[in-house]
């Protein structure tokens, strides 16, 4: 595919122009440290775990007839030296059942935002104030009146901003589709469509973001119709299989616009770039043809996709779902939720990915997320509500493993059916210590916080 | 390739030949009003609707029914609407799904019909169970699998606290939600989606000559000497292209058989083949389809379906009641080789000798049948 020029008008900025200012502003004003959190998230998100975790924060579907049925946040203490080792020490339900899906911190790791796909809600937790409890202080119900856009997939960190990667719209529940900018007091900035010419096919799923070349990756699922449906009956309908996303999208990232449309078949989901420093790839896995493709810089200065290599037996729909980079940007965990497989693959050599290693983890499998040093990893259990497995293979768990470099060992888990949690997805980690050294930074920092922050106001 | 270079090409243009351009758009466009105004108006070749007890609805409560109908809020958790399955950019059905997807994702066994002209069936739903279009309107908002909603006073007590709401009902009907006032609303709106006028109805009843091809030509002769028009039935003063009829054709018998197994598409140029038993972990049954029989209980018309309208055909795939064949030339490849032969097929179906000429006419034909105002339809429903 070749190089798309950037055209006098900016691609696709339904915002006003001194929205996008106040955007770029946003970038310039933050110090661009360029780390990620425990490998995974967004680079601008200033604090990370490096050591062991205290809590891990579950994002749970409510499930019919189980329990009070509501999504929930579940808070589970995993730090092996506590008393309360493998307990909940909470749950907060939401009130409703809207499929929920993931989470993102905000850049000063204070807020968790987490969203349903269904519902398309949005909401907003403190995670500061006390890490073992959350508390729920913004609720955002109008994305879909607001945009056009529906389920709020990816929530991404931006200098004083959250990303929203939506993956619907409220027209026709398709694939169309783009991503909305909040502040970090839940206001609606601004929003962008993915682009649906030049190759491009409208989907969105993930964000990654390399701030140091000015780029953001995008990557493309399916709409409401698909990912709300029975799996079975969307296997069985040809037409709705042919509706879901094949390509990547390269943006601009301070100008938010599309650069580069790359073909990437079978619905490319998660996003990781190497954390690595001097390295300048990113890596996805496609769900449907599970294959794993890089994304790289050439000699040339110019970004190319490159299939490097293959998860478990494709005719078979392995389904993988979810990935988690290493720290060096040595490994990579993939997750396959058919065959309940977690996977490593050696990414040494990046343009040639090798799986070294498979443990059946679960009956089903989807989110794995490991720790900053590499030595635990966390799994779930749930996919999307109608694509989870029926009946006895519908296992739902969080399940926490040490890996020594040669072998998962299984140390705690925490059975979500019998606890009447609903069905475990997306995870993040939480740290006491890390809280204490935020409220002591804030407070020293507060001065000159308020005048940054004033600066920002003034802009918007 | 390149974003948006036509475009900036027709601004630089514009800049030097500003008020040039400007006057030949205003020529244009009044010339491209003059010719819309000769087309064919919507209703050519429609027969005259007929309302209840010849009371046409007032614009307010057809405005008003236009708002409940592309409205998501009519479910408890505001994502579906009639208008997410019945979608006006897809001819008021659903082109992307086989059978549809109702509240929470839950599944419906069968595929959505378009809404274009349904003031003409005499039988509502594929297997006719219902007749008059006012009462078909809270089945789907109470249904458990479409929008989900517990009973029509929650439904009333949602819609008479927006207060969007409260003038609308006001005019239209003097007074808040009502159970009726909804119905007739909705159904009024309903009424109003007339879609003939197409370049077949110029042809055959506006007497054009040129109007259709002489492959379309060719095709509505096949369509006559196939026998198509003994189910899909027209007259010299209307065609609604059905005979308000059940048929069996095969379809629903022989997907009551078992273990099929499907080609699945992975991405452009990559399928596989599963078995539906392979399927098994991940697949909540769906209820068999029984067709008229659900209706009647007569075991003679069990897997037999209603003749759709063909109008505006070409924008309502996938078709048939399941959604199971994808392009029109797929239906007519069904009907070159008889249907599905079971014993309760229908007499009028048979192995055709049909050629590829005939084939390829026949589809040019199905697609002379669309509607020639359709942008407008989608505005006018999109219209807040
Ligand atoms: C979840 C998708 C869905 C929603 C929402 C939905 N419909 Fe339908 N509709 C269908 C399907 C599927 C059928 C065919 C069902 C059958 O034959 O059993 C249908 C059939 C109909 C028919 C009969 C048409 C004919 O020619 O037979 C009408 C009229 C109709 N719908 C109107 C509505 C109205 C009005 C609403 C909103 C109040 C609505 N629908 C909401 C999917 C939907
Ligand atoms: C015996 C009556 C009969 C005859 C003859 C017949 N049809 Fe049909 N047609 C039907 C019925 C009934 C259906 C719906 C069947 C189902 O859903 O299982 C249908 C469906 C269709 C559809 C799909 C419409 C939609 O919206 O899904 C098309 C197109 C069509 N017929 C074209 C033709 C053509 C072309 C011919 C002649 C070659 C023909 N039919 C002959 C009864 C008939």
């Amino acid at each position: 595919m070749g190089t798309l020029k950037r055209s006098s008008k900016p691609f696709a900025l339904r915002a006003p122009a001194i929205v996008a200012a106040a955007i770029a502003a946003a970038f310039t004003l933050a110090p661009l440290t360029v780390s990620a959190d425990e490998t995974c998230n967004s680079p601008y998100i200033s604090k990370l775990i490096k050591g062991q975790e205290d809590y891990v924060y579950v994002w749970a579907l409510g499930m019919e007839g189980l329990g009070d049925g509501q999504d929930k946040l579940v808070t589970i203490d995993v730090n092996p030296n506590s008393m309360s080792y493998g307990n909940i020490t909470a749950t907060h339900s939401v009130g409703t059942r809207g499929e929920a899906h993931h989470m993102g911190f905000s850049d000063d790791r204070r807020f968790l935002w987490a969203g349903g796909l269904d519902d398309s809600t949005i909401y907003i937790f403190d995670v500061r104030a006390n890490p073992a409890k959350p508390k729920l202080i913004k609720t955002i119900s109008n994305m879909p009146e607001k945009t056009g856009f529906v389920g709020p997939h990816t929530f991404y960190a931006l200098p004083g901003r959250m990303m929203v990667q939506a993956l619907s719209n409220s027209k026709d529940h398709g694939g169309a589709t783009g991503f909305v900018i909040y502040n970090n007091k839940g206001d609606f900035v601004a929003k962008h469509d993915m682009p649906t010419d030049n190759g491009g096919d409208g989907y969105g799923y993930d964000i990654g973001i390399n701030p140091a070349k000015n780029v953001m990756l995008t990557s493309s699922f399916t709409g409401w119709n698909n990912y709300m449906m029975d799996l079975g009956k969307l296997v069985k309908d040809p037409e709705a299989m042919k509706k879901f996303g094949n390509t990547m999208v390269l943006w601009d990232l301070k100008a938010m616009q599309p650069k580069k449309v790359f073909n990437v078949p079978g619905a490319p989901l998660e996003i990781r770039w190497s954390l690595k420093p001097g390295d300048n790839w990113a890596i996805t896995a496609a769900a449907l043809t599970s294959k794993l493709t890089l994304v790289k810089r050439d000699a040339q200065g110019e970004w190319q996709a490159h299939e490097v290599g293959t998860i478990g037996d494709p005719s078979k729909i392995p389904l993988p779902v979810d990935i988690s980079i290493t720290a060096n940007g040595k490994g990579l965990w993939v997750n396959t939720f058919m065959d309940g497989k977690t996977r490593y693959f050696d990414l040494s050599d990046p343009m040639n990915a090798k799986q070294t290693y498979e443990k059946v983890t679960g009956k089903q499998v989807n989110m794995v997320s490991q720790s900053w040093d590499g030595k635990r990893v966390y799994i779930t259990s749930s996919l999307l509500a109608n694509w989870d497995k029926k009946g006895e293979d519908n296992e739902q768990f969080l399940r926490v493993f040490d890996w020594d470099g040669k072998e998962l060992v299984m140390k705690m888990q925490v059975d979500f059916i019998k606890n009447h949690l609903g069905r475990a997805h997306h995870m993040k980690f939480g740290s006491k210590a890390l809280r204490k050294a935020m409220v002591e930074q804030d407070e020293s920092l507060a001065e000159g916080a308020q005048s940054g922050a004033a600066r920002v106001a003034r802009s918007e | 390739m390149q974003y948006r270079a036509r475009q900036a090409h027709s601004r630089s243009f514009q800049r030097a030949h500003g008020r040039a351009l400007a006057s030949l758009i205003a020529l244009v466009s009044a010339l491209a009003l003059h010719a819309s105004d000769r087309s064919a108006p919507a209703t050519l070749g429609l027969p005259e609707v007929t309302w209840p007890n010849s009371q046409r609805a007032s614009p307010a409560q057809i405005e008003l029914g236009r708002k409940l109908f592309m409205d998501r809020r009519l479910s408890p958790n505001n994502t579906m609407s009639c208008a997410m399955c019945h979608i006006p950019e897809q001819g008021f059905a659903a082109n992307e799904l086989a059978t549809a997807v109702g509240i929470n994702g839950r599944s419906v066994k069968r595929n959505a019909p378009t809404m274009l002209n349904v003031a003409f069936n005499q039988f509502l739903f594929w297997d006719g169970r219902e007749t008059s279009l006012e009462n078909q309107v809270w089945q789907p908002i109470l249904n458990p699998n479409e929008m989900g909603n517990a009973s029509v006073q929650a439904v009333l007590d949602r819609i008479n606290a927006l207060p969007d709401y409260a003038s609308p009902f006001e005019q239209a009907y003097g007074a808040r939600a009502t159970r009726e006032s909804v119905a007739h609303a909705v159904a009024a709106y309903e009424r109003t989606l007339l879609a003939g006028g197409s370049r077949f109805d110029r042809w055959f009843y506006g007497k054009d000559e040129k109007a259709l091809n002489e492959l379309e030509q060719q095709g509505f002769a096949a369509f006559k000497r196939f026998g198509c028009a003994q189910c899909h039935a027209y007259d010299e003063k209307s065609a609604l292209f059905t005979d308000q009829r059940f048929h069996n054709t095969g379809i629903g018998w022989a997907a009551a058989r078992n273990d099929k197994t499907y080609t699945v598409p992975l991405a452009p140029g990559v399928s596989i083949e599963v078995k539906e038993s392979e399927l098994a972990s991940v697949s909540e049954p769906i209820p068999a389809d029984e067709g008229r029989f659900e209706a009647t209980r007569n075991e003679a018309e069990r897997y037999q379906y209603k003749t759709p309208s063909l109008r505006n055909v070409a924008l309502t795939a996938p078709y048939m009641h399941d959604g199971s064949l994808p392009t029109l030339e797929a239906v007519i490849e069904f009907y070159a080789n008889g249907g599905i032969d079971n014993p309760g097929r229908d007499a009028l179906l048979k192995r055709l000798a049909i050629t590829a000429e005939e084939k390829r006419a026949l589809a040019a034909f199905l697609r002379a049948l669309t509607s020639e105002d359709q942008r407008e339809w989608v505005r006018r429903a999109r219209a807040e």
